[in-house]
């Protein structure tokens, strides 16, 4: 317990000071992203810095849902029961994730890292969440989790878990690069109704309030999913978040998992890269 | 004979009361420095989420927390004159013709306001002015 609290201090005290170390502060954010990839991305000019983004956090909500965190994060017990369905025999192979990744699946430890991933046979991105599907149906000849239900969550959180406190290396190199850049394109496209972005918001406008909504800026969006929202009451996906924002910006929900949302997660995850990856989050 | 001069005065009295209350319909909204439009209803339309929901991004008087990624709107209105009026129903119709790159939804063009509501938003901004 006393070590979550210090993970969760580190989470909201020291990211500015782990970015400068990580050299990442100035290469990933999106306005400096945007001037690679040509014409199709609005040029749009990051509002602030993100420690100055930080403090605007702390001096509007403190460090209330850190507190809250460390009276325990209700995502916590996905993360027991998610090693508990590790060593759980299911499907017609007679297999448990633990007959491949070893018992509680601990070879695992790392493996969240560098999702999402080119994965060949997909043609696309593969997200920790599919590939925990891919493998209940593959190699364990079990169906498919749905989405966003209690197991799904649970392994994928539980095997995020086992990669806590190392840093994100996503690659965007070779093949994965075009879907790194289709990611791109959907997060600076303007759509629906309202004509809104994600960039726009989470780029231009990161620090302001949207009503009493303080936006978010968008490095840290990546490293603390599946995580507990009080909002929801309930702990979800970074998808979900992202469909979330979509149903605000009044476009159409793309399906958990498919193509775009898969593309954003890489997009957005790479923007982390040397970030620690933190499980589960707690926010608002 | 009196009684002649009393409903004659009667009914003079009614036509001048209806004369000013004519006179006080057809310019009130001018008077509210609209030139049309219904105030009123322009105030609910802005603090409605799934309407303007203007105080989602603009300070506006008596609202609760309101955002602030525009411009405090009470001080932008004291920079507009009746003469104005175009433009400020501009910024709300399709607000990428001064800036292609705001954040502003384009209320008109995507029809998320009618122009009769757009109306009555910009009778409303002018109540504001001081
Ligand atoms: C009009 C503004 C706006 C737009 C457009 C928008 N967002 Fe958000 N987003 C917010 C706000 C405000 C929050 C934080 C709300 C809260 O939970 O307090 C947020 C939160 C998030 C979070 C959670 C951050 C965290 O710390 O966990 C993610 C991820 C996110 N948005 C992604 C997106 C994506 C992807 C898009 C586009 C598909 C998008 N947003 C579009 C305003 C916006
Ligand atoms: C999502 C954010 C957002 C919403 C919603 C929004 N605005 Fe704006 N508005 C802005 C921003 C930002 C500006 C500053 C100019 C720019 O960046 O384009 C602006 C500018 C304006 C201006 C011109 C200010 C000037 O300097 O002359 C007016 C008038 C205005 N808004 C009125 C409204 C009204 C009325 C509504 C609702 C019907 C509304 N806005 C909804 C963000 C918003």
């Amino acid at each position: 317990m006393s070590k979550k609290i210090s993970i969760l201090l580190k989470m909201l005290v020291f990211p500015a000071a782990v970015m400068l170390v990580t050299g990442t502060l100035g290469s990933m954010t999106g306005a400096q992203a945007a001037t690679q990839s040509g014409s199709k991305i609005e040029q749009l000019t990051q509002s602030m810095s993100y420690a100055e983004y930080q403090k605007r956090y702390e001096k509007y909500y403190g460090n209330f849902t850190a507190q809250m965190a460390e009276n325990g994060n209700p995502a916590d017990f996905l993360i027991d029961d998610g090693k508990d369905l590790a060593n759980k025999v299911v499907g017609s192979k007679g297999k448990s994730c633990a007959s491949c990744h070893g018992k509680d699946a601990l070879k695992l430890k790392g493996a969240a890292t560098t999702f999402p991933k080119y994965n060949a046979k997909l043609k696309g991105v593969m997200t920790l969440a599919l590939q925990i599907n891919t493998c209940l149906k593959n190699q364990m000849g079990a169906k498919p989790l749905k989405y966003e239900s209690y197991d799904q969550l649970a392994l994928t959180l539980y095997v995020k878990s086992l990669s806590n406190g190392m840093p994100i290396q996503v690659s965007i190199d070779g093949p994965a690069k075009p879907f790194y850049e289709k990611g791109k394109i959907a997060y600076y496209k303007r759509h629906g109704q309202l004509n809104f972005s994600c960039a726009i918001c989470h780029v231009k406008y990161a620090g302001y309030k949207a009503r009493s909504n303080l936006i978010s800026n968008n490095k840290h969006h990546a490293d603390h999913w599946p995580c507990y929202r009080l909002k929801w009451g309930k702990t979800g996906s970074l998808q979900r978040r992202f469909r979330g924002c979509m149903k605000n910006m009044r476009v159409k929900k793309p399906p958990f998992q498919s193509e775009e949302l898969r593309n954003l997660e890489l997009y957005l995850t790479y923007i982390d890269n040397g970030d620690r990856i933190q499980v589960p989050g707690m926010r608002m | 004979m009196k009684v002649m001069d009393r409903v004659d005065l009667r009914r003079n009295l009614g036509l001048l009361a209806g004369v000013v209350v004519f006179f006080m319909i057809a310019v009130m909204p001018v008077w509210a420095g609209a030139g049309n439009g219904n105030a009123k209803k322009g105030e609910k339309i802005v603090k409605t989420r799934k309407l303007g929901n203007c105080v989602a991004c603009h300070y506006l008087p008596n609202v609760e927390s309101p955002g602030n990624i525009g411009p405090n709107l009470v001080e932008v209105m004291q920079g507009y004159t009746l003469a104005d009026r175009k433009d400020v129903t501009q910024w709300i119709r399709d607000a990428r013709k001064f800036n292609p790159h705001t954040i502003m939804p384009p209320f008109g063009t995507n029809k998320i306001l009618t122009p009769k509501q757009i109306n009555d938003v910009v009778a409303y901004l002018y109540t504001l002015k001081k």
